[in-house]
């Protein structure tokens, strides 16, 4: 009782059943590519930032193009090994296949991780800085964290439930330095809006010295809610007996439609009454014995620091006084394309704090270069161009950025190069930021989709990887003792290869040249 | 196909043909397609039912916006359950026990992708595809068993992560099965541990089960190509078949556009990209700490792009099984076999042109507009063939009324009422006016609820005996039919009062803040409260009663579901034995298997002789000529040829 | 491809594998070097090098996937696919600028220019 066809055709439809099956997967594949690219197109068309054009170094990519080139010409070869029964030959193309595969996975690696380590500041005016971070003497990036120094944390329990409810234990502890924080006296608590309702009690936390951990979070929790939950019911047993005075009130009146009238919203008044469930949150304010320290990565806070607060993304919040917030960025480019013309010059990266006047003089220099170059190649012969220069995505590449390839203008002072950093290391102040990332699917959605797109490739190419090398390992037996089944097998195989390496034809031209 | 003709390339393989398979192997992991697609089945069932209560939790919130859930501290004591309920629901109970909208939001959104998800379509197409298309088509199992297996493993992961969702730190998600973004995207973004959040449980559930079912789909469609039996010719493939065929490629090539959008939103989630988020977004009066740059409207092209063709997977299940049900009750030929599958290969092509009339109200421009509208209104055309073909298939019919066909002759009223108020909603001007209301929930309520839940039901009752060998009660079955029929009415009927009245879908309150919408009055409101007031009960005369209605209709629902659940399970060990492997005289190959089928269905050479629909066939001694018996029921003299017995006796309900 | 094994045949093939796969390399320096000339428009850069992709992707699916002759179903399988995939792209672009009230049918290309 075995399945029928699964290694000879079946006469009318000509198709053994993997083979029928392997096609009906790489049709959804195609909608699934498809899908993805039509999202790269939608989202290259509806971009309101310059599209990155060249950015991407194609040398990578293009020796990875030639690898999977390579290797599907050499699984195709293989399956005609296995039908010619040269074994030999099967074997050494199989392993170089999978070669490929390994090869084109350790360049993605080294490309992948080159992209973490580079980071792009926006400023307030829309000029984009990138570079790196400074690194320690270890050679390790020393990353970008506000430093705060805290005196009181205000925690806010939830009375309703919340998705994201207090949780200094996850949300805070984590960023202080030097182990938890000690607290005096208990907690203060903010009264409620409510009229009757009495503050929380906290006296069982003691009264000094007391550490801010798991457990007594949830002291100052179960106690708080507690307290709230009185409060609620205080006030709902107020409003009810309002209600019930009205009504009472209401039916005391003569006979009539004004009685009528009075009942029906008194009874309303009281349904709505009984039905009061808004349970307070209360805020508990926390007194440090001594300062704490904080450094915390500023996708970890809530909202941007001020001056003598932070907020956690838990919305619990320290105050006290910032340290420092700059950011430090070795930069290596400027790009001004998203400012207007006349704004360039004067763009924020080259005040006196950052970049300074040089390599604005340089910018301008080189504008003009540029803008020479431009006329002098699309030159109409009458004094003016054959194509509008605002269109040309690589003229406004190189005429409105700056490659920042030393730490002064070359041809200035003829920059120092040597022992110190090879770009001009900035200290950037937080206010003049309004986005930062480094080089992943945040930083727009020009790198989102080229990381999901060869993502979701690379995990294609390490599936299929697999199953060649499984076929290569473990098939041996058949090899010697059914080959036309594992050449049924390498052929459906095979087919999902050359079904990866022609995404991958698309893709090189797509995120790395065009 | 005989055993011979197939050449003989793993002879290991037999061996597990002669030992007894352990018990695990035989119902857990099992290869053979009709275990798979019982478990399929079972589990789609029972995720129906949750699914249900989740509804029954915001049925009552919305006739009794503020008030405690009734019985909820009796719910909260019981062990081990009541642990399950505060986990899952009552820890985000307001504190004196009555829904909040956050709650009623959670709910929804489970509610809307567990019965599209993993009720609907596990039980009609994962579910009846695997038990009974290899067997219609006269071979041993799917083409590829252990992708099979597979399938089912992955959709159950998928299972347990999307029951996980509820358990993990801010609870399951909020924001509707649609899952639009932005909101989705950045709903408690201030979550930084992102397992802590149900959307991304939510991601990882949709991203298995959207595998599982392409793995189930490449199965269904290579085997119905390449393993029909000896002279099961394309046009000799009964109905069911073709449209479970057609569901396959619905959900090979719509699906992965949906898994690219669940692609997507995770890396907006995990990775803090912008693919669905536009420049400037600004939530809670705060800037979001995003690049922007991308577009709420890709997410919902992606979405409905799959979610339209879904809709058609989730309809076609139920066209499927009436298509066997109708002749064999009517004991007539299905009418316009061949019109009927022209029509649903048109309308799975259709529906992959149409997604955007989901979208009239997000700004297109008018020729995108038109095209959608154009093709919308074209593909109301082959549905209502299809309906029309099952109604005059009746025709002249004697008609057995056992459950199944009670059933499916309710279906063609239910789906008419469906179908006919989805047409106004194919034009944009309509639509305006109509999108987001309680009158959308009505139509599609209508087409799959008692719709397709009908159609399965009476699947459910049709192939019950060849499964197990037992017939389900037919006491017992009324007893199902007949409160199911008025629950849906109740229900779902005065949803298109109120929607046209203005009210919205996704109201916690079902529309008691909003006072302007609910003091309109009409016929179906004084009605209503007069009847209340007949009972005693203080209904308001004003749009809000009707959400009691409908509630009540509701929990008539639910006590009607309580004789299918006894009558299922009882019926398996305890029900009337079937006397013969045909039990109901039907002409379609799965009859002609033992029963229950064994590991590897037919004990006879299977050859199709003829199409699907012999009934009432003149001149033929029965009213019924099974296409597995060569010539006037004789079998040829070796016996090779031999049809399973079957039974006259239990023709019963004429 | 059929179940022939004729050896002659199949080494015959292996030449046109090690061709094909020639021209690809080929085909690919071509694609950089023409990424690195600057058409008149950049959409008509964009234009070539997807034109050179596909005709390099059609050599794939023609000679290493044996699409060149292959059974009438899988060519069905394919058709709908491609009609479906194209749907995908033509309504996703035509919904982000409505050629009768924007911009015509250049808004499209008009777009890569920035
Ligand atoms: C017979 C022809 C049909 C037409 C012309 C039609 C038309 C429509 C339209 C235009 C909408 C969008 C309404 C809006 O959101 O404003 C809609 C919604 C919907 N339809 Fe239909 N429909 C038809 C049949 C079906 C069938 C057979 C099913 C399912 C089995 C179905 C399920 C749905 C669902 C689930 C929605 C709402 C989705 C949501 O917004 O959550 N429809 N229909
Ligand atoms: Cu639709």
């Amino acid at each position: 009782m075995d399945i029928p066809y699964t290694v000879h055709a079946r006469p009318d439809t000509g198709l053994y059943n993997a083979k029928v099956g392997i096609w009906l997967f790489l049709a959804s594949e195609v909608m699934l590519f498809g899908g993805l690219f039509s999202s790269y197109i939608f989202l290259r068309l509806g971009a309101d930032y310059p599209w990155p054009i060249h950015e991407l170094d194609w040398t990578l990519g293009g020796i990875n193009t030639v690898v999977l080139i390579a290797s599907s010409v050499t699984v195709v070869w293989a399956w005609a090994a296995v039908k010619m029964r040269k074994h030999g030959l099967y074997k050494i193309l199989m392993l170089i296949t999978i070669l490929c595969a390994a090869v084109f996975m350790v360049n993605k690696t080294i490309e992948y991780t080159g992209k973490l380590n580079h980071w792009s500041v926006t400023l307030t005016d829309g000029s984009i800085l990138s570079g790196h971070l400074p690194k320690d003497e270890k050679g390790h990036y020393i990353p970008y964290q506000v430093k705060f120094e805290g005196q009181e944390i205000t925690l806010t329990v939830s009375g309703m439930h919340r998705a994201v409810d207090a949780n200094p234990v996850d949300y805070v502890l984590p960023h202080i330095e030097g182990g938890a924080p000690k607290f005096k006296a208990a907690p203060a608590a903010a009264a409620y809006s409510f009229a009757k309702a009495k503050s929380p009690d906290f006296s069982a936390l003691g009264s000094s010295d007391w550490e801010l951990n798991a457990s007594t979070f949830a002291q100052i929790r179960s106690i708080s809610l507690a307290a709230a939950r009185e409060a609620w019911k205080a006030e709902r047993d107020d409003k009810i007996a309002l209600a019930e005075k009205a009504l009472a009130a209401a039916e005391a009146l003569p006979e009539g439609q004004e009685r009528a009238y009075g009942i029906q919203e008194a009874k309303k008044a009281l349904t709505s009454a009984k039905n009061f469930n808004q349970v307070p949150d209360t805020k508990i304010k926390l007194v440090a014995t001594a300062p704490f320290k904080v450094a915390v990565e500023a996708s970890k806070l809530l909202a941007r620091q001020t001056a003598d607060a932070i907020i956690f993304r838990d919305g619990s919040a320290a105050t006290g006084k910032l340290l420092d917030d700059k950011f430090t960025l070795e930069a290596d480019a400027l790009d001004l394309r998203s400012l207007a013309d006349q704004a360039r010059e004067k763009s924020l990266a080259f005040d006196a704090r950052y970049l300074g006047e040089k390599w604005q003089k340089h910018f301008i220099a080189n504008r003009a270069a540029e803008n020479k170059k431009f006329d002098e190649k699309y030159s109409d012969g009458k004094g003016g161009v054959t194509r509008d220069r605002e269109k040309s995505a690589t003229f406004k590449k190189h005429a409105y950025g700056l490659h920042l390839d030393s730490p002064e203008p070359k041809g200035d002072h003829g920059g120092a190069l040597g022992d110190g950093p090879h770009h001009p290391v900035l200290h950037i102040e937080s206010k003049d930021i309004t986005f930062f990332s480094n080089y992943t699917p945040k930083l727009n959605t020009y790198y989102a989709i080229y990381f999901t797109l060869t993502g979701l490739h690379g995990l294609h190419v390490v599936a299929g990887a697999l199953v060649l090398a499984y076929f290569l390992v473990f098939n041996g037996r058949m090899l010697r003792e059914d080959p036309e089944h594992l050449a049924n097998r390498i052929e459906v195989g095979g087919l999902f290869w050359h079904f990866v390496d022609l995404i991958w034809i698309f893709l090189f031209p797509l995120l790395y040249l065009l | 196909m005989s055993a011979a003709a197939i050449p003989h390339d793993h002879a290991h393989d037999h061996a597990h043909d002669h030992h007894e398979q352990s018990w695990i192997w035989k119902y857990v992991f099992s290869t053979d397609h009709k275990t798979i697609g019982m478990q399929y089945a079972v589990t789609g069932m029972l995720f129906l039912l949750f699914g249900f209560f989740l509804m029954l939790l915001m049925r009552w919130s919305i006739a009794y916006p503020g008030v405690p859930l009734p019985g909820i501290d009796v719910l909260r004591a019981i062990p081990g359950l009541g642990w399950a309920f505060e986990e899952m629901f009552g820890r985000w109970l307001n504190a004196d026990g009555s829904l909040n909208g956050e709650l009623y939001n959670m709910l929804g959104a489970m509610h809307g992708t567990i019965m599209v998800f993993f009720g609907i379509v596990p039980l009609g197409f994962a579910g009846f595809v695997n038990f009974v298309m290899p067997l219609q088509i006269g071979t041993i199992d799917m083409a590829f068993p252990k992708l099979n297996m597979a399938s089912y493993w992955c959709f159950f992961v998928s299972c347990v992560l999307m029951m996980l969702s509820f358990f993990v730190g801010t609870g399951p998600v909020q924001t509707g099965w649609t899952m639009y973004s932005p909101l989705a995207s950045t709903m408690t973004i201030g979550v930084s541990d992102v397992w802590n959040h149900g959307h991304t449980w939510w991601l990882m559930a949709m991203v298995f089960n959207i595998s599982a079912s392409l793995l189930g789909s490449v199965n269904v469609v290579a085997t119905f190509i390449n393993l029909r039996a000896k002279g099961m010719s394309y046009m000799r493939l009964p109905f069911f078949s073709w449209a479970m065929f057609v569901i396959g490629f619905l959900l090979l090539l719509a699906f992965p556009p949906l898994e690219v959008a669940a692609l997507l939103q995770l890396s907006d989630r995990v990775f803090g990209s912008s693919f669905f988020l536009p420049t400037g977004l600004v939530e809670g009066g705060k800037h979001l700490d995003i690049s922007g740059g991308g577009s709420p409207l890709l997410y919902q092209h992606l979405f409905w792009f799959l979610a339209h063709p879904e809709v058609y997977v989730l309809i076609l299940p139920a066209f499927a099984i009436l298509s066997d049900v109708i002749p064999n009750n009517a004991r007539r030929p299905l009418w316009g076999y061949k019109t009927m599958v022209y029509s649903v290969l048109t309308l799975a092509f259709l529906s992959f042109l149409v997604w955007a009339h989901h979208m009239y109200l997000t700004g297109m421009g008018t020729m995108m507009s038109t095209y959608f509208q154009i093709t919308t209104v074209l593909i109301s055309v082959p549905s209502v063939i299809l309906l029309t073909c099952l109604m005059i298939s009746l025709w002249g019919g004697s008609i057995r009324f056992n459950t199944q066909m009670l059933f499916a002759s309710a279906f063609l009223p239910m789906f008419g009422i469906g179908g006919l108020t989805g047409l106004p909603l194919a034009f944009s001007f309509i639509d305006l006016a109509l999108h987001d209301t309680y009158y959308v929930i009505g139509h599609f309520h209508y087409v799959v609820a008692p719709g397709t839940l009908f159609a399965l039901f009476a699947g459910v009752y049709h192939w019950f005996p060849k499964a197990t060998g037992r017939f389900m009660s037919d006491k017992l079955g009324k007893l199902h039919f007949w409160p199911s029929l008025i629950g849906m009415n109740l229900l779902f009927a005065p949803m298109f009062i109120q929607g046209m009245a203005g009210f919205h879908r996704r109201w916690y309150d079902g529309g008691k803040y909003f006072e302007q919408t609910a003091a309109f009055q009409n016929w179906s409101t004084t009605f209503t409260h007069k009847v209340g007031a007949f009972l005693g009960l203080d209904i308001p005369d004003n749009m809000l009663s009707l959400n009691v209605v409908m509630s009540f209709g509701a929990f008539i629902l639910a006590l009607g579901q309580v004789p299918f659940i006894i009558n299922f399970w009882i019926s398996i060990k305890g029900g009337e034995k079937v006397k013969s492997d045909n039990p109901w005289q039907a002409t379609t190959l799965e009859w002609a298997t033992p029963t229950p089928p064994p590991h590897g269905n037919f004990v006879f050479d299977v050859n199709a002789h003829r199409g699907p629909y012999e009934y009432s066939v003149p001149g033929h001694p029965a009213d019924f000529f099974p296409q597995w018996e060569s010539a006037h029921g004789t079998p040829k003299p070796d016996g090779s040829d031999a049809p399973a017995k079957t039974e006259s006796a239990h023709a019963a309900h004429h | 491809m059929s179940d022939s094994a004729d050896p002659a045949e199949l080494q015959k093939h292996v030449k046109k594998y090690l061709l094909i796969g020639g021209i690809l390399l080929a085909a690919t320096a071509a694609t950089i070097a023409i990424a690195f000339y600057e058409f008149p428009t950049h959409s008509m850069n964009i234009i070539v090098g997807m034109i050179v992709a596909t005709i390099k992707a059609s050599l794939v699916a023609l000679i290493f996937m044996h699409l060149n002759h292959e059974r009438p179903l899988i060519y069905k399988f394919l058709a709908f696919t491609t009609v479906f995939c194209v749907v995908l792209f033509v309504l996703f672009i035509f919904s982000n600028a409505d050629p009768l009230v924007d911009h015509g049918f250049d808004a499209p290309l008009e777009a890569v220019e920035k």
